[in-house]
């Protein structure tokens, strides 16, 4: 590996509202060789907690590029409270990148002292919205920065849940002053897994909360009886429907720093570019959009 | 509330039980079938858990799925993660029981390396993603006396480790690794034991030999006993040439005189 160690950041670490790129290891040697015109990178928090070259190649493309730092391990949702010691490890990572934004997820992963190595899905009751505007709380207070939270994509809804998950989401930034990162894709997703209308989620979301969307390609399963179920793998291109919807969602919250995430098969950056180049002309129609009923 | 409804940590208890053995029946209670049976929904959620801990896992043993084949590594990374899932929510700590697993599987008793090569690629793991700390600065212990300079106590680097391996492991995994079909057919499983020490350098990860009495005088450094202490224990004949050694690949850190230590070993003598 070629990496200089760099300290001290050249760019700063404002996300602009354009298209970024999920960065994953493949393309870490990528970036440094050919500096490609992407405007932000978004990172799995928890790929970068430790030493070694993963940390270094974060630190020399975050000299160059503003960086997002997405989590997937705080359990937001459990009702064991959250682990102080992976909250550390979170608060050491922002220090050293000075990320633009910071998030997490609508869902739990830990429940007897074990980590489940997946975002559950949560009971949508008024318990688990007290849990988690608490653990919201505790974190924004530990890191001294508004967080966003994104909604999840699921496969099961518990006969108790009382709260329709939108209205969850919507409560969850109202309480604690979070913003909510609106993954798209999730929506489309859970809407055909649970026969829900996605309007109506994007409709409950309040626009000024919105901080991030994410983008992402899923598949379809076919199930005895005809049935189909979508999953979430972020394994492909985002799909036409999903491209749609995010059309609408920009409609509705104006234009918003949008990420194209990719995490199985994970392929070259280029094809990521490519699919931040419609993102990105989608977002600056809307800025055009935006400024002739301004000025109208 | 009412007696039926669950609480969050009943419901998120029961659904950990139930990714972990699908047997487990209380979480399906719970699930709203909608045209598909509530425990085929969290199957759905078991199969991630799975494959991204299996996945965890190829990573960090690649040598040992090498010499085990695919089907066999995928079916033991299964049996194991349902014995032990991971305490927390950095993977890159996971999978340190697997090596005492791997040694326990009757199925791989006839690859007796196996555990040892486990071990070997369990310490790389730990080596990839420790800390990074600066190394000892040679120049400091220039100023020192030679008296004080035995008085000096030290530690291993956090991206140093030692190893000691019933079979010549450091060949086996690297022949497995190269696909090197005649280095793995002149490997003599009686060669062993091998006394290894692991290092990640700028340029990647560094499995090295060293003589017995080499590695019990580094061990004895690296526990942060002081240099005469170490001379002491393990008298070896080139101790200070191992020492020079390591402090010129940046083995070592954290050079401090130890007071405390030399008022104890005083108080030990004169008790």
């Amino acid at each position: 590996m070629s990496v200089a160690v760099i300290r001290g950041q050249e760019v700063s670490s404002l996300i602009s509202v354009k298209a970024g790129i999920g960065l994953r290891f493949r393309h870490h040697q990528p970036v440094l060789d050919t500096r490609p015109a992407v405007a932000w990178f978004e990172v799995h928090t928890e790929n970068y907690m430790g030493g070694g070259t993963a940390p270094q190649y974060l630190d020399a493309i975050r000299h160059d590029y503003p960086i997002s730092l997405h989590g997937v391990g705080l359990s937001l949702g459990s009702a064991e409270g959250l682990d102080a010691a992976h909250l550390a490890r979170v608060r050491s990572v922002v220090e050293r990148v000075e990320p633009g934004l910071v998030s997490e997820h609508l869902a739990w992963s830990v429940a007897g002292g074990t980590y489940l190595a997946d975002l559950l899905p949560l009971p949508m009751t008024e318990e688990a919205l007290s849990v988690v505007c608490r653990h919201v709380d505790e974190v924004q207070a530990y890191l001294k920065r508004r967080i966003l939270v994104e909604n999840p994509s699921t496969y099961l809804r518990f006969s108790h849940s009382t709260i329709p998950e939108w209205e969850f989401l919507a409560q969850v930034a109202q309480l604690t002053g979070c913003g909510i990162l609106c993954d798209v894709n999730n929506i489309y997703v859970s809407s055909c897994n649970h026969g829900w209308n996605p309007m109506t989620y994007l409709d409950a979301l309040p626009p000024a909360a919105i901080g991030e969307i994410h983008l992402a390609g899923h598949s379809v399963r076919q199930l005895e009886h005809g049935q189909t179920l979508r999953i979430d793998d972020h394994g492909s291109r985002v799909a036409p429907e999903v491209w749609a919807l995010y059309h609408e969602a920009l409609k509705l919250f104006g234009p918003v720093p949008t990420l194209i995430e990719w995490d199985t098969g994970v392929p070259p950056i280029e094809i990521l570019m490519e699919e931040a180049a419609l993102a990105e002309a989608a977002l600056e129609r809307q800025h055009h959009e935006r400024k002739h009923t301004d000025s109208a | 509330m009412n007696a039926n409804t669950p609480t969050l940590l009943e419901i998120q208890q029961a659904m950990q039980r139930n990714l972990l053995d699908s047997a487990d029946g209380h979480a399906p209670v719970w699930v709203i079938a909608d045209g598909l049976d509530p425990g085929a929904r969290l199957g759905i959620y078991r199969n991630t858990y799975a494959s991204a801990l299996a996945t965890v896992l190829r990573l960090a043993f690649p040598a040992v799925r090498q010499l085990v084949g695919p089907d066999f590594f995928e079916g033991a990374a299964g049996l194991f993660v349902a014995q032990a899932p991971p305490r927390n929510a950095w993977l890159d700590e996971y999978g340190a029981e697997f090596q005492d697993f791997l040694g326990r599987l009757a199925q791989a008793a006839s690859v007796p390396y196996l555990a040892d090569v486990a071990r070997l690629e369990w310490q790389i793991n730990l080596v990839l993603h420790a800390p990074d700390t600066p190394p000892l600065d040679i120049t400091r212990l220039a100023a020192l006396s030679n008296a004080e300079l035995a008085q000096l106590s030290v530690k291993s680097h956090p991206a140093v480790r030692l190893l000691r391996c019933d079979f010549p492991t450091d060949v086996i995994w690297r022949a497995v690794l190269e696909r090197d079909d005649h280095a793995m057919a002149a490997v003599d499983v009686a060669e062993g034991p091998v006394w290894l020490l692991i290092q990640r350098t700028q340029s990647g990860i560094e499995v090295m030999r060293l003589g017995e009495c080499e590695w019990r005088f580094t061990a004895a450094l690296f526990s942060g006993t002081s240099l005469s202490a170490a001379l002491e224990e393990v008298p070896c004949d080139d101790a200070h040439t191992v020492l020079a050694t390591h402090l010129a690949r940046g083995c070592l850190v954290d050079a401090s005189m130890v007071p405390e230590a030399v008022a104890s070993g005083y108080r030990r003598a004169h008790k």
